[in-house]
């Protein structure tokens, strides 16, 4: 039952997220490169999980080629538009955000 | 043997020397004897029989004379040139570049004997699965036609139902939870940037020109005092609650626990903890569902995720907010105190209360209960309620309790028979006393007689009292940047003193909401703000703009 809680709590919390303000979509991604959960439609979240994986992957090796003992937490795309938050982990989690003014 | 050696002079070169040689034995080394013998030999009869004898053996010997000697040709066949051509060997350089990462994960991997999971960096070419092309035909249609050649299709896994599985999983994993957390914290932190960088002091990122022109010429033409309210942490878990009372952790400034909770004496309604970070502004760290009204609460020092909460039960509650799990999950089984020796001196022993759970874990804590000096009335010998206290901020064994009555006393841990001293002028609840931080024998006290007094160590009548609104003030607290500052709440207003400029009036006041009483207030130690809590629920962040005092370590009132 506490399990059951903390899942409850995820999907709160991931729909709090999506619900922020300017906040455009957001996207969990598995290590393979499949959206699992998105808010997106189905076009954008696969143009999304295909660009950003590369992009992910090359932020990675650059960041473990230095100091193999360290990884990527978090990678920030910040656009005229717009700023694309990824948080890796195992797990890609992405979310777009239109900047305010 | 010693040798004696002579010098070799030019006689004894001139001398005739005799040397002798003689001829030595002749040593033989090796002595293969000859087969041959001579006919002349004296022994050359004997042998030239036996060899008659052999010729003899080998005549009668049978096949013997049939031997024939005979040449034979080969023939050679004529030479044919013939060509043979093979396929010539391509040859191909082939390099690979290793990074630095792989070599150490694969160390990593053959120390601990993991099978690493191969996962292609590249993306495999995509074909939709024939299952699924009925749902997803259209948007795949028009993928094909917009993306560009250079884009590769993700792999869609065919079964629906490995996904939904992969999901439970991931939702309960603690780092995806942890993901959450910051990239909620990244948004929120994206929106209300001009906030916090106005919060911590920090230059707002963006400015857009035609925004700062008219603030600029604002701010510039009235240099007074102003308070301007940043943000109001509010979520719908605190709406309608009435806020009873704030802290900040004493490690981590940027943690507020606010405890909430009805004040309706009939209506008993389970009271609620959130603690609030300035890095989240939607929504609380933590929530804490208590059983009973929030009435008081205060982080711990030593340890600094410890929060204890009082209740209208009078109850006292310890929570730990580090983590999400405050209390066992499942029924706890046993429970027993122990004798724990601290490690560096053997003398001391403190007791602990340790306990095993039905979840599967083992918690302990350890604090002590000692009931101080009761409130007496002077009176009678019934025992009044006690609303407030304040420690002393250079002597801790000495502290102000604050009455129902109106008397403050002050009292002091040595002494738990008498007061040492009743300060009395207030004749109505004193709700809140606050030793001034700076000046260690002033302390201010309000009540709800619409008044607040500024009293002296040792005078028993007040120095100074404010008046300015006529009702009850709920909160007083002083400013703990400058000395003459102190803040005050009372029901429909915030107000801020300053009793360098003016000890009549207050030099900011901040009006309420309609229809909303503030009940609770809060210095912020490191930045100019001020956290208001009120009856519906909101705790809002103000900020103390064109604030110009002097500041001084140290003031002394002289009356």
């Amino acid at each position: 039952m506490f399990l059951v809680k903390q899942a409850e709590e995820v999907e709160a919390r991931m729909k709090r997220i999506a619900a922020t303000k300017g906040v455009i979509g957001t996207l969990v991604v598995n290590p393979d490169g499949v959206p699992l959960r998105s808010t997106l439609d189905q076009s954008m979240t696969l143009q999304y999980a295909g660009q950003l994986q590369n992009l992910v992957a090359l932020a990675r090796s650059t960041v473990r080629d230095i100091d193999p003992q360290n990884d990527l937490s978090a990678l920030r795309v910040r656009a005229k538009n717009y700023e694309i938050i990824v948080v890796t982990g195992d797990y890609l989690m992405i979310t777009i955000q239109k900047l305010p003014e | 043997k010693d040798t004696a050696t002579e010098q070799v002079t030019e006689d004894m070169l001139k001398e005739v020397v005799d040397i002798f040689i003689s001829e030595t034995d002749t040593f033989s080394l090796l002595d293969i004897p000859g087969t041959c013998v001579s006919v002349d030999a004296d022994d050359a009869d004997a042998i030239i029989a036996r060899n008659s004898q052999y010729e003899e053996v080998c005549r009668n010997r049978a096949g013997h004379g049939k031997d024939v000697d005979r040449s034979v040709q080969t023939l050679n066949g004529a030479t044919k040139n013939k060509q043979v051509q093979s396929n010539s060997l391509i040859m191909v350089d082939a390099g690979k570049s290793v990074m630095l990462m792989m070599i150490f994960i694969n160390v990593l991997n053959t120390m601990t004997g993991n099978i690493p999971n191969h996962r292609t960096t590249d993306c495999p070419e995509a074909v939709m699965d024939s299952s699924r092309a009925a749902e997803r035909s259209v948007a795949s249609t028009a993928t094909t036609v917009s993306v560009s050649g250079s884009l590769k299709e993700v792999e869609v896994d065919g079964n629906s139902l490995n996904t939904e599985l992969e999901w439970e999983l991931i939702v309960l994993s603690e780092k995806f939870q942890h993901c959450l957390l910051a990239m909620e914290k990244s948004i929120l932190r994206n929106n209300s940037q001009p906030q916090l960088a106005a919060y911590r002091q920090l230059a707002v990122l963006e400015v857009k020109p035609d925004l700062v022109e008219p603030r600029k010429g604002g701010t510039e033409s009235s240099q007074s005092p102003a308070l301007e309210c940043l943000w109001v942490f509010s979520c719908e878990l605190s709406r309608g609650r009435s806020v009873s009372c704030m802290a900040w952790n004493r490690k981590n400034p940027d943690l507020l626990a606010v405890g909430y909770g009805g004040f309706d004496f009939g209506n008993q309604t389970p009271g609620l903890v959130c603690c609030w970070s300035i890095k989240n502004l939607k929504w609380p760290e933590r929530v804490i569902h208590c059983d009973s009204t929030v009435t008081s609460l205060d982080f711990s020092a030593s340890s600094p995720s410890q929060l204890a909460v009082g209740t209208r039960d009078g109850s006292i509650t310890i929570y730990s907010v580090h983590s999400q799990d405050n209390r066992h999950m499942g029924p706890v089984w046993q429970l027993r105190w122990m004798q724990q020796e601290l490690s560096s001196s053997g003398e001391e022993k403190e007791e602990a209360l340790l306990s095993v759970g039905a979840d599967g874990r083992i918690s302990k804590c350890s604090c002590q209960c000692l009931w101080l000096l009761p409130l007496k009335r002077s009176v009678l010998t019934a025992l009044t309620p006690g609303l407030c206290f304040d420690f002393h901020p250079t002597d801790s064994s000495i502290y102000l309790t604050g009455t129902w009555e109106g008397l403050i006393h002050k009292c002091s841990f040595s002494n738990t028979q008498q007061f040492v001293e009743t300060y009395s002028k207030h004749f109505c609840p004193v709700n809140c006393v606050a030793w001034s931080p700076f000046n260690p024998d002033v302390f201010l006290s309000c009540s709800s007689d619409w008044t607040i007094q500024l009293w002296k160590q040792d005078h028993s009548k007040p120095l100074l009292g404010f008046t300015s609104a006529q009702k009850a003030v709920c909160d007083v607290k002083w400013s703990p940047k400058w000395a003459t500052v102190f803040g005050a709440v009372n029901e429909e207003q915030l107000e801020i003193w300053d009793l360098n400029l003016s000890i009549l009036d207050p030099v900011i006041v901040q009006p309420a909401a309609p229809g909303v009483r503030m009940t609770s207030l809060l210095f912020s130690s490191q930045t100019d703000c001020v956290v208001v809590g009120d009856s519906v629920g909101e705790v809002a962040v103000y900020q103390l703009k064109n604030f110009s005092v002097a500041e001084r370590s140290q003031v002394n009132f002289s009356w």
